[in-house]
């Protein structure tokens, strides 16, 4: 199931102001852009594996312009 | 590009028992790290390897980074010989790994996983719990790089009734 609208504004007010000492806090202290998530779970697990696998080919490309350059 | 839909269902068609496990279970579960290899813990059964040797047969399956010429059969002799292998194959970089770390065999990973659908097929992939328990356990820098992404995502997902 999709994230709800709902959903979606309750996690972005937690990301936006993460409970101190929460793992989400945590994480974004670390540096993760949490905003990602975001897009992330807006996705259905179909979705995301469609879009890992699009993804995929970045390494592909990089790889062909490391041997060019 | 890796095939993960595709994979899935491959996997699925010739009935092999496993887990989505690694970066690719993240992805399923919602992370936004990338990945290029798609890993699978595997039942290791002689039910389960004859199939899982035959539904990779048709996808070309060297030893990944191996030397040219090596002789290298995927079949159910040298599964059952080995535990982790790591190949590319026509649907990508795929990795069978018999153990997960921090989890232990096919069925501790299955019962650490939930279903997920993909491509309309009930996918058994690791839960958050797991990949964290996964990733703490094997302790690379890689592995802990990504806790703190995982740890936020599963908060979030129990603050806000997410699957």
């Amino acid at each position: 199931m999709n994230m709800t609208a709902e959903q979606e504004k309750l996690a972005l007010e937690l990301i936006h102001n993460s409970p101190p000492g929460s793992a989400l806090a945590a994480a974004k202290e670390f540096g993760v852009d949490l905003t990602l998530l975001i897009s992330t779970l807006r996705l259905s697990p179909t979705e995301r594996a469609r879009a890992l696998s699009e993804s995929s080919t970045i390494f592909d490309v990089a790889k062909q312009l490391q041997f060019t350059e | 590009m890796t095939k993960l839909e595709e994979t899935v269902s491959v996997l699925y068609d010739s009935e092999v028992e496993f887990v989505l496990i690694g970066g690719a279970a993240m992805g399923v579960q919602g992370s936004a790290h990338l990945t290029k290899d798609i890993a699978f813990c595997y039942e290791r059964t002689a039910k389960n390897i004859e199939p899982l040797a035959r539904a990779l047969q048709p996808f070309h399956p060297p030893l990944r980074g191996a030397p040219a010429g090596l002789p290298f059969q995927f079949d159910a002799k040298t599964i059952a010989a080995g535990m982790n292998f790591t190949l590319t194959t026509d649907l990508g970089d795929v990795n069978f790994l018999g153990e997960v770390s921090g989890l232990g065999a096919y069925k501790e990973v299955l019962a650490s996983s939930e279903k997920k659908s993909i491509g309309g097929i009930d996918c058994p992939v690791l839960n958050l719990d797991g990949l964290i328990k996964a990733k703490e356990a094997a302790a690379r820098p890689r592995d802990l790089y990504v806790l703190p992404e995982l740890r936020g995502l599963a908060g979030l997902k129990k603050k806000t009734g997410l699957e």
